[in-house]
């Protein structure tokens, strides 16, 4: 590895159209871009633009290994992916896949790092060089004769960087590197490209990163560049971060791109006749702004609505689940005791293994509950009939595709009414309903497999609720989902609660929670640390320290003001004066 | 994913003292090869008996035991040696063993020890091939075994390599089928009892596995292909894996005391016991 920065441009990208073999439209279609040397480049797009199948075409994998229509040509490294084998250009293109899982091949962390550069012929010298200094560089390097499931996510991810650090590439492709992460996980990765980036001298212009990420909040300060592809695939803006995110504001919103919190908060008061000088990308721009700018008089805080005497849909009373049996028994959940309200959006968040997913599955009777622990409108999930349950609560997989068990939408939106001994008539009726209300008429008998992914998700949501339950329970329903799609679910889940449906989720992502959830609950360490209101949780920085957590970025950016003290409880944009933006 | 499943790539923290950590993987399959393609012909139980005390005794000797292992050779599997003698001794035709001494009778049904004898032999066949394999398998970790696969038969690293990284599935396809399990309990999936809704609930979990298993291996191939897997006909190597002269030592002992075994349990052991 030569530590001069090389003089071509890392990548470029010139008209390239992809069309996959079973789809009819091109995306991306007539693309041209390029990287430069050290330069880091943020790829935006509505889902479906074409964003993945474009970063598989830097390094060849399209078309050479995915079967797919390629037109125009991409130059990575000097070579034309067209005509070099993937392995050719394996040495000047590194790929980080969304998946940690899906990505490691060996057993030890050292072996993994390894795989590429042996694969390369290298002698044995060169390759535990490189190996040592990639994991160094992710800080690794100490727990190298580890397997690699002893990692967290954020600590897999670290080590997929590093196994493409030693492939010796000058450019690095990240494929929503931290869908899959916790907000620990996602710091840890970012923290490991950013000292990559920033690294001293000449060696932090070694690499140029492509990034694909909608979690703008956590990248845009590495960012030099955004290139962004419209809904159709096609090139809508590239350039500067701040002048292409700042100078399309209205174009990118209504393309469904996701802007940075800070920029919507800014958006939103600038409505409201609070006008400031630039607006901000980061937390901290935005903080800064408001400070050197005179605001009015504070939003009030949130009164959670004064509904005297609601009744509870869920009542948790000390709870505590065990896994495993014999020596092996490990509890899970410790006394855990709650009660929700009918109407109530509920969040559990906490970091990975707290028992979030735990409480809300034995909650639904998905794991058995010892009885007498709950009751779920009347009934004890620990004792109660499959059937019986589903009347009550409902409960959606993280994984849509988990719970089909029908061969058509239609049947799949009628068992639940079937088992239940529904006659034909009323299963009918129920089922068109739901069709209509969930957008589905149109895939009535299409295979659940074959629905699109946002499609996948409100079925499964439409199944859990068509036995009529009050109550509809979610485990990490935006996980590994981009935005847009993330949206979709919760702008259905918050018309569910405005009707009266009680809504229970698990989540990793705070902002969701600060925007949509009325209730809060936070766990920690299989104990129930806090159970508030949404405002009071989000407001307390001691209590989300000792749970793990980090204040989503509108709270961290309004807890930091120095001159508007009466704002600094704001952490919801729905409580900032001013019109929605989204 | 559980840590309890076995783990393929356990980088072997053997102690250095055990001889057999220091044999090269194959010639600890190739030692006890003949040995165990020759009792697949044997019919007594006196051979096969022999041979697990010369696998104990090289295993005792040259690797150092977990409890979990000890336990097994100890005690799991003389128990189902017990078992399946008996078994097998019900399934022998009672018209073609040794008749003299009769165990139990019920109703029209007699027992005899000749019966048992023969379930005996073939019990313990058994047990002599898992406990010769055991010599290899319990000193050496999968990738240990295709190194030496890739350097001393020369199979292709593509196919050994790959099986590897599909090892990987297993547990996470585990998991995977846990949840997908609940998931349809919860939707109230063929509930009963039974064999057919057993079936049903099986059959109902294969799509989603199938479909899931089928996006994770094309991910994985994506992800081996970037890191240039399938580059140049080698790979880099960097452990060798030599077979030096005490691998030949090794094998070459073992076969000259499995021969000897066998030449005296020919010569002067009690023969088969089912008189064909």
């Amino acid at each position: 590895m030569d530590p001069v920065p090389p003089t071509h441009p890392a990548t470029v990208v010139r008209r390239v159209r992809i069309r996959h073999d079973e789809r009819e439209e091109w995306t991306p279609d007539d693309v041209s871009f390029q990287v430069a040397p050290g330069e880091v480049v943020l790829l935006l797009g509505p889902s479906g633009s074409g964003k993945s199948t474009l970063a598989l075409a830097l390094n060849g994998l399209v078309p050479h290994a995915v079967p797919v229509e390629f037109e125009g040509a991409v130059i990575t490294g000097g070579l034309d992916t067209a005509t070099s084998t993937v392995a050719q250009l394996s040495e000047h293109v590194a790929m980080v896949f969304q998946d940690p899982d899906a990505q490691i091949v060996t057993g030890t962390v050292l072996d993994e790092v390894c795989f590429g550069p042996e694969n390369l012929l290298l002698p044995v010298e060169e390759v535990l060089s490189r190996a040592e200094r990639a994991l160094r560089q992710v800080g690794l390097w100490e727990r190298r004769t580890e397997n690699p499931d002893r990692l967290s996510g954020g600590g897999r991810q670290r080590l997929a960087i590093a196994c493409a650090l030693a492939m010796g590439s000058d450019l690095l492709v990240l494929d929503e590197p931290t869908a899959n992460l916790d907000p620990a996980g996602i710091e840890e990765v970012y923290a490991a490209l950013r000292s990559l980036v920033s690294g001293p001298g000449d060696a932090g212009k070694r690499h140029a990163i492509l990034l694909v990420e909608h979690n703008l909040d956590a990248a845009i300060d590495l960012v030099d560049r955004v290139v962004v592809l419209d809904r159709d695939g096609r090139l809508a803006f590239d350039g500067p971060t701040r002048e292409v995110l700042l100078g399309h504001l209205d174009e990118l919103l209504a393309m469904g791109v996701w802007l940075p919190v800070a920029t919507l908060a800014a958006l939103r008061l600038r409505s409201a006749g609070v006008t400031l000088p630039d607006l901000p990308l980061t937390p901290a721009e935005l903080t800064a702004a408001l400070d050197a700018t005179a605001l009015p008089t504070p939003p009030t805080a949130p009164v959670a609505p004064i509904t005297a005497e609601r009744s509870v849909a869920v009542r948790v009373d000390r709870l505590g689940v065990d896994r495993g049996r014999g020596r092996r028994r490990t509890p899970i959940l410790h006394e855990v005791s709650l009660e929700v309200a009918a109407g109530d959006f509920l969040a559990v968040i906490g970091t990975n293994g707290a028992g979030k997913t735990t409480l809300l599955q034995a909650i639904a009777g998905v794991v058995r509950p010892p009885r007498g622990r709950i009751d779920v409108g009347g009934i004890d999930p620990g004792r109660s009939e499959v059937r019986t349950i589903a009347a009550h609560i409902g409960f959606v997989f993280q994984n849509p595709e988990h719970q089909f068990i029908a061969h058509t939408v239609h049947e799949e939106l009628a068992h639940g009414l079937r088992i239940r001994g529904v006659d034909d008539t009323g299963i009918e009726r129920r089922v068109d309903d739901l069709l209509g209300r969930f957008g589905l008429e149109s895939a009535r008998d299409v295979h659940p497999f074959l629905l699109s992914g946002g499609q996948k998700r409100r079925l499964s949501v439409g199944s859990a609720l068509i036995a009529g339950a009050p109550v509809l329970a979610l485990d990490e329903p935006t996980f590994g989902q981009d935005r847009a799609r993330a949206n979709e679910l919760l702008d259905l889940l918050a018309g569910l609660n405005a009707q009266g449906t009680t809504v229970l989720v698990v989540t990793h992502d705070l902002q969701l929670v600060a925007d949509h959830a009325s209730h809060v609950a936070v766990m920690a360490g299989g104990r129930l640390l806090a159970h508030d209101t949404t405002a009071a949780v989000l407001g307390d920085d001691e209590l989300l320290r000792r749970a793990g957590l980090r204040p989503p970025p509108l709270a961290q950016a309004m807890r930091s003001l120095a001159n508007h003290p009466d704002w600094r409880h704001v952490s919801r944009l729905d409580d900032l004066p001013g019109a929605s933006t989204r | 994913m559980s840590a309890t499943t076995i783990d393929p790539y356990a980088s072997s923290t053997a102690p250095a003292g055990r001889f057999l950590y220091r044999l090269n993987p194959l010639a600890k399959l190739g030692a006890p090869l003949p040995a165990m393609i020759l009792l697949a012909f044997t019919r007594d139980p006196v051979t096969p008996a022999l041979f697990i005390a010369l696998a104990v005794v090289v295993i005792l000797v040259g690797a150092s035991l977990t409890r979990t292992v000890t336990l097994l050779l100890f005690v799991a599997l003389p128990l189902i040696v017990a078992i399946m003698s008996f078994s097998f001794g019900l399934w022998t035709d009672p018209s073609r063993v040794d008749r003299s001494v009769l165990l139990f009778q019920v109703g029209d049904y007699r027992f005899f020890l000749g019966a048992l004898l023969v379930g005996l032999a073939t019990a313990l066949r058994l047990a002599a091939l898992l406990v010769l394999a055991c010599i290899g398998g319990l000193t050496s970790t999968g990738p240990e075994f295709v190194r030496a696969m890739i350097q001393q038969l020369h199979v292709p690293y593509r196919i050994g390599y790959t099986a590897l990284a599909a090892y990987r599935f297993v547990p996470r396809f585990g998991h995977e089928l846990e949840v997908i399990r609940s998931a349809h309990r919860v939707r109230g999936m063929a509930e009963g009892r039974g064999p057919i809704a057993a079936v049903r609930r099986a059959a109902g979990t294969v799509v989603p596995l199938l479909a899931g298993a089928i996006r994770h291996a094309e991910r994985v191939a994506l992800a081996m292909d970037s890191r240039a897997f399938g580059a140049h006909p080698q790979r880099t190597e960097r452990t060798r894996t030599p077979f030096r002269t005490r691998d030949w030592c090794f094998m070459v002992a073992f076969w000259l005391v499995s021969a000897a075994l066998l030449w005296w349990s020919l010569a002067a052991g009690p023969g088969p016991v089912a008189r064909n």
